[in-house]
């Protein structure tokens, strides 16, 4: 147990590595991708090698990291390139849109997933099972985007229940619990698509795991003591059924910054997913390295949380190392 | 890779989608012609798909287009432009002296700044230095040798050499700050303050929110140049597809359309103005590498490769066909002597064999027995752009003549930078900035960057760029930007594709325009402040 704890370190170190490492990978320099396609401002030699004075980039690559991680242990995470100020504020205006509509939509699909998942695993040779499984694996066949246009299209445009675009009404003035509506009311669509489309892998998961449980003798025992359906269901096999989805749902955490970026784009939604976007087509060093800082070390967090949450749900799982 | 090219079919999806949506609920003809004006609001607000263009002070705003027009609503220049040419702004009137080097403005008289003070010459002078100082990146301030306030009311700015684009890029583009406030900034970039959006322009600092990409303006009651007709205006974010059904809703005011729309949108009453051409689709050559470096074979090219078929298989007719000449049919600079290349099998052949190709049995040239083969990189996807459409049709344009190609589409800006540093064939891109001043045409021939042909094998043709930024006289400048171009078609350097239509869509309430060569030094947006004041 206490070499799976010491592995969190090490995956962090390397992690470090690789956020600095890979934009640098990546063909193009930021200065050319921020500055260079605008043809109605020519920089001047003078001023490009100003700019990479500025920024660091003239520096060698060891010095640059160098700086990187000095400044990192000092809680300096650097200055967007393209944005020009610091990341954690470039992040902060993004991250909280995105917990709001990624975060619900991630605690919403897994439960209603789970749910499912029992309940269809449960009756797998039933009609109702059978049509869950049909239905979800329609949904499961629209992209994301599509459904959100789709939804927009309908909900939005046609029967006009909802905004078009936004996280907000810009300048309304909205207080308190008016302004709280207004947010929901922005927060619907996009919340009903994002837990749609995510809700499939988890379904399958719990389903198979359900199916594979049912199948087991203490479930046969459970029923022998004449416990009630309900019981059996969730106390017993669907507790049991649920240690791998409790995994995936841990690795599963990490698409909660990146999964929405087209759902972001279709309603025009602020969020971690089109900034991210943003900052590989900028070439933006910086704020780069940050995003993949908090994605990697929210998901090495959730796995963390998962593994513990792994042994309560199935206490087998604590013995095995 | 899949993940930007799916970014392109989203937006495409919801053009369609949308453009449906408005189809169906376009018909109802009546009421087209005689609408009546709608009173003024007193909030306006416009739709933008980025949203965020940066902190709109001049030194913090994105080094684009759309945020230089968001500091231009707070910030004035020396003169500045309309649809017909240039206004009086912060200078009442400006003369050059014979040599074309010395400027001299008679500043206006009695002009605040938002905080109260006076305007002064010393502002003046004092904005142009610390520009100059502080590399201010929107316009090129190396012609300045200095500016100078010989007294409260007259600027004279002294340049190292004439500079034919002087009253568009510098005078007509660099915002004048207060130096009470900026003297003391040291680093102008991260100078993020209200302070630092004291200017002198129609509306005042409201509101600017980087996450929801949204600003506020509030009206300026004084300013000097007249009423400003709207108490309030706010820019919003929200994605083009969306703005038309945005505008039926009377959400918003004004937006930047997809062509799809504008049919349905003008039967319904909105006023529909559509963009001059400004920004092109452009297919870069690799004139440094055989076979490329041979002229003949770049004429090749150009009689094979049919524009005309690309805006309208490619781009379903939303565009207008390439000038081989670089500058579109509707500039005042346009040559319309320049080479066209009418798609031509028979003259494409006759350069090919000139050269040594000959067509093998299975209908592909070669040469000493090697097959010719080119590859053609382009991105997979660009925001309002559908590069990699216009690649597969000049693919098949290039195979049919005997031309084998290897198509590879790369992210954008991998794109760019295999073309910055010579490691490609032929690669289709794009650029925009074709709407004002003719130093675009240097730019875009001699220029360092990665959308620059960066060719110099034509003496001439350097020669006519270089005398064309010197000329003063409209006249001869103008005769020079032609000849230059009609040496640029016959050089082919690089191949200007197709010019994309642009439409923007508002309720007619403020007579919003597209200004003379672009505001300021050439930005294509109808959002000059001057269509707020009366």
């Amino acid at each position: 147990m206490r070499g799976r704890w010491l592995s969190y370190p090490v995956a962090l170190i390397l992690i470090l590595a690789f956020s600095f490492a890979l934009p640098r990978l990546m063909p193009g320099d930021p200065l050319q991708a921020i500055y260079g396609g605008e043809m109605l401002t020519e920089m001047s030699p003078e001023a490009y090698a100003e700019l990479e004075r500025r920024y660091g980039l003239d520096r060698p690559l060891a010095e640059q990291i160098l700086v990187y991680l000095e400044r990192l242990a000092q809680g300096d995470l650097g200055r967007s390139y393209y944005f020009g100020c610091p990341v954690p504020e470039v992040i902060g205006g993004a991250l909280p849109w995105t917990l709001l509509l990624a975060g619900s939509a991630f605690v919403l699909s897994s439960l209603l997933a789970i749910w499912l998942g029992i309940e269809s695993g449960w009756r797998r040779n039933g009609t109702t099972g059978h049509g869950l499984l049909w239905l979800i694996g329609l949904v499961n066949g629209f992209p994301d985007f599509f459904l959100g246009i789709l939804f927009l299209l309908l909900f939005g445009v046609l029967l006009n229940w909802f905004p078009l675009a936004g996280a907000m009404t810009p300048y309304a003035g909205y207080t308190g619990w008016a302004l709280a509506l207004d947010v929901a009311r922005h927060l619907a669509l996009p919340l009903a698509v994002l837990t749609l489309t995510n809700l499939t892998a988890v379904f399958l998961l719990t389903r198979g795991s359900m199916v594979t449980v049912l199948g087991e003798r203490f479930v046969l025992t459970a029923r022998a003591k004449g416990l009630r359906d309900r019981v059996v269901r969730y106390r017993h096999a669907g507790r049991a059924a649920l240690s791998p989805v409790t995994a995936r749902l841990g690795v599963r955490f990490g698409q909660l910054f990146t999964g929405a970026v087209f759902v972001e784009v279709v309603f025009s939604y602020p969020g971690i997913g089109g900034l991210l976007h943003n900052a590989l087509t900028m070439r933006d060093y910086p704020l780069l390295q940050g995003l993949f800082l908090l994605i990697t070390v929210s998901v090495l967090a959730a796995n963390a949380l998962a593994d513990c949450i792994l042994v309560r749900v199935d206490p087998r799982a604590g013995h095995a190392h | 890779m899949r993940r930007i090219c799916t970014t392109g079919l989203v937006l495409l999806a919801l053009f369609l989608l949308l453009a449906a949506a408005g189809c169906r609920s376009g018909d109802s003809p009546a009421k087209t012609a005689e609408k009546p004006v709608p009173s003024t609001p007193a909030v306006y607000t416009i739709a933008d798909s980025t949203g965020d263009w940066g902190f709109p002070s001049p030194f913090a705003h994105y080094q684009r287009g759309p945020g230089y027009i968001r500091m231009s609503l707070l910030f004035d220049t020396l003169v500045w432009k309309d649809e017909k040419g240039f206004i009086p702004a912060l200078a009442e009137s400006w003369s050059c002296d014979e040599s074309g080097k010395v400027w001299t403005f008679k500043l206006r008289d009695g002009v605040r700044w938002h905080d109260g003070r006076p305007f002064t010459a010393e502002d003046a002078a004092f904005s142009l230095n610390y520009a100059k100082e502080h590399a201010y990146k929107f316009t090129d301030l190396a012609p300045v040798e200095k500016a100078e306030a010989p007294d409260k009311k007259t600027l004279v700015v002294t340049l190292d050499a004439p500079y034919a684009p002087f009253l568009d890029n510098i005078a007509g583009t660099l915002p004048l700050i207060p130096k009470h406030i900026w003297s003391a900034v040291k680093d102008p970039e991260t100078f993020q303050e209200p302070a630092a959006l004291v200017g002198t322009g129609p509306f005042k600092y409201g509101d600017y929110n980087k996450a929801q990409g949204t600003y506020h303006y509030l009206a300026n009651e004084d300013y000097y140049g007249g009423r400003v007709t709207v108490k309030e205006l706010r820019f919003v974010k929200m994605d083009e597809g969306t703005a038309p059904a945005a505008l039926r809703r009377k959400e918003i005011n004004a937006a930047s359309v997809p062509p799809e729309s504008i049919e349905a949108l003008a039967q319904e009453g909105f006023t529909v103005i559509k963009s001059p051409y400004y920004w092109n689709a452009k297919l870069m050559i690799n004139h440094k590498k055989e076979p490329f470096s041979s002229r003949e074979f770049r004429q090749a090219l150009a009689y094979i490769i049919d524009r005309q078929e690309i805006v309208d298989v490619a781009q379903r007719g939303q565009a207008r066909a390439g000038n081989p000449g670089f500058i579109p049919p509707d500039s005042k600079w346009y040559a319309p002597d320049a080479e066209q290349y009418a798609p031509s099998p028979e003259k494409a052949a006759a350069l090919l064999e000139s050269l040594g190709y000959r067509k093998g049995a299975d209908g592909f040239y070669a040469r000493e027995g090697r097959p010719l083969t080119v590859e053609l990189i382009a991105a997979s996807a660009l925001p309002g752009a559908s590069l990699a459409r216009d690649a597969e049709v000049i693919k098949q344009q290039l195979e049919k003549a005997g031309i084998r190609v290897d198509l590879r589409l790369l992210e954008s800006k991998t794109v760019d930078d295999r073309v910055l540093k010579w490691q490609f064939d032929l690669a289709v891109s794009g650029h925009g900035g074709l709407g004002g001043d003719p130093v675009q045409l240097n730019r875009s021939v001699t220029g360092k960057g990665f959308n620059s042909a960066r060719f110099e094998a034509d003496p001439e043709l350097l020669k006519a760029l270089k005398a064309q930024v010197r000329a003063t006289d409209e006249a001869q400048r103008k005769a020079l930007v032609q000849k230059a171009q009609i040496l640029y078609a016959q050089d082919v350097p690089a191949l200007t594709l197709y010019y994309p239509d642009w439409y923007w869509a508002h309720d007619g309430s403020v007579p919003l325009f597209y200004t003379e060569g672009g505001v300021a030094l050439g930005v294509p947006v109808p959002l000059n402040k001057m269509a707020f004041v009366k």
